[in-house]
């Protein structure tokens, strides 16, 4: 009888822990390269901890045309930050999966005019991402269509 | 608020880590066959404003006015006279929502309620048109904005609205048969991200009158992203000198005008007249961030008269004089203002 409770117990614990995992590994969908409608930048995300965050990898204009150097985060409100690359930045922050393929609780930054706001990410398709940035409710807001872009693994060089 | 905003600020903003990013420049969409397309806005423009609540008023002038004669010639109301406007002024509020917003299509629908009230110096306005201790012209309108991109670089952009203007009340609302249509198709191209230009044709009462005219739309913003251009002739044509993305200042022209139904007075409601009212305005635009999304926009100005005349309709039917090619008919009233300055404040909240 307690080697059948014990069993019972176990099982019900390995249910949970699959299901616990599984929604973990859906969640992990979201990792990869995407591209923005604009086409102007490429945005790495990853999982750091429970959440998910996104940052520039690549920038189509990676230079400031004024100064040659780097572009930099020149329009944050923080003045301390308008110094920091913008390739490496996290635009995408603190986003939690909810199932469904949706992850929620997120922020987005907006490095053309330096404003963060509230973000939904919902996944149509494998390949597509439907990025809602919004002012307090989600009806206040702009969704614009990310594309998943294929990394293309380096060949290994001959010794 | 400098604390505030340090408090938005954490270590997770920034990876310095030692990436290759050189693996980012060349890579292929996952997708078969994904397209990009080019967006609605470029870079620098002033910021769409999704809700606004705005005050607009302008100094004292004179109005010159005409006499009218009914229908059967019976009466005729007023000879000529001159009055002074001490004040004409009222809000205007309004939102635009969006419907769809995706990369292949953005649909925006918006409702606008713009009024505008005269007060006489002696204490009634000036015309027969205006009797009442301060007469009141409102405009209650639908609007709809849809911007289709072919591609990255072409998109259709079509504007329509549905206005319902006139001196009505609120208790006694004229019928929707009163409503005026005004639509625009743009086909156009978007070359850079600092550049975006089309061309079409619009139906219009921006000059009070009905008309069809060829409109021309033209954004740009030069490279240090200091100056720019928000052009919508002959609707209007702005520049712009940004300070910063938070505070920009815009100088230029707007065409404002509608065509407003007589309908409040009951001996002039089956007269079926209608006051072609156009301006405008010259003027300064400041606009900044008050907070976040919290923006304030503050105008003043010179406004030009251009039209204040009323026009009897031919069977209930406007007539079409597309700027006297088609048709010479006189007006029922032919009036002339002065030109006061205008001072137009808002609070808007602005778009993603």
């Amino acid at each position: 009888m307690k080697k059948i409770i014990l069993t019972s117990i176990f099982s019900v614990m390995l249910l949970f822990m699959t299901a616990f995992v599984n929604q973990s590994d859906k969640g992990d969908r979201l990792k990869g390269v995407w591209e923005p409608s604009n086409g102007r930048a490429r945005v790495k995300i990853e999982k750091i901890g429970k959440k998910y965050f996104g940052k520039i990898v690549w920038l189509k204009e990676a230079k400031d045309p004024k100064t040659g150097k780097p572009k930099t985060d020149k329009n944050n409100p923080d003045e301390s930050m308008r110094d920091v690359p913008l390739r490496g930045y996290r635009m995408l922050k603190d986003f939690v999966y909810k199932g469904d393929d949706i992850w929620e609780d997120g922020t987005i930054y907006d490095p053309l005019n330096g404003s963060t706001y509230n973000c939904i990410i919902k996944m149509s398709d494998p390949n597509t991402l439907d990025i809602r940035g919004y002012i307090g409710v989600e009806a206040l807001g702009r969704t614009d269509v990310w594309k998943r872009l294929k990394i293309k693994k380096k060949k290994k060089s001959k010794k | 608020m400098c604390s505030l905003l340090h408090a938005q600020v954490d270590s997770t903003e920034y990876t310095d880590d030692e990436e290759d990013y050189s693996m980012y420049d060349d890579l292929d969409f996952a997708e078969e066959g994904a397209k990009r397309y080019c967006s609605p806005k470029i870079e620098g423009l002033s910021p769409a404003k999704l809700i606004y609540f705005g005050y607009d008023a302008m100094s004292p002038y004179s109005m010159s006015l005409d006499s009218l004669t009914t229908k059967d010639g019976q009466t005729t109301y007023d000879s000529y006279e001159e009055k002074e406007i001490m004040l004409t002024h009222g809000i205007r509020l309004g939102c635009n929502i969006p419907v769809i917003s995706k990369n292949s299509i953005v649909w925006q629908m918006g409702l606008n309620y713009w009024e505008t009230r005269f007060e006489g110096a002696d204490g009634r306005t000036p015309n027969i048109v205006m009797q009442q201790h301060a007469n009141t012209f409102r405009t209650l309108g639908i609007n709809t904005t849809l911007f289709k991109p072919l591609d990255d670089k072409q998109f259709i952009l079509f504007q329509g609205s549905a206005d319902l203007n006139g001196d009505y009340t609120f208790s006694d609302i004229m019928s929707l048969k009163y409503l005026k249509y005004s639509a625009a198709v743009l086909w156009g191209k978007r070359p850079s991200e600092k550049t975006q230009w089309a061309v079409g044709l619009a139906r219009t009462y921006r000059v009070g009158e009905l008309n069809y005219i060829p409109v021309i739309m033209y954004n740009w913003t030069d490279v240090e992203n200091k100056w720019g251009a928000e052009v919508l002739f002959p609707a209007r044509a702005k520049v712009r000198r940004t300070i910063n993305p938070r505070n920009m200042l815009l100088a230029g022209f707007e065409l404002q005008g509608q065509s407003y139904r007589l309908y409040k007075d009951p001996t002039l409601r089956n007269e079926d007249l209608e006051i072609r009212r156009g301006e405008i305005r010259l003027g300064i635009d400041y606009q900044f961030s008050l907070k976040n999304f919290i923006w304030i926009s503050a105008q003043a100005g010179y406004r030009i008269n251009y039209r204040y005349d009323v026009d009897r309709l031919e069977n209930g039917n406007e007539i079409y004089r597309a700027f006297g090619l088609l048709s010479d008919a006189p007006y029922a009233m032919e009036n002339s203002l002065n030109n006061p300055l205008y001072f137009n404040v808002s609070l808007n909240l602005v778009s993603p």
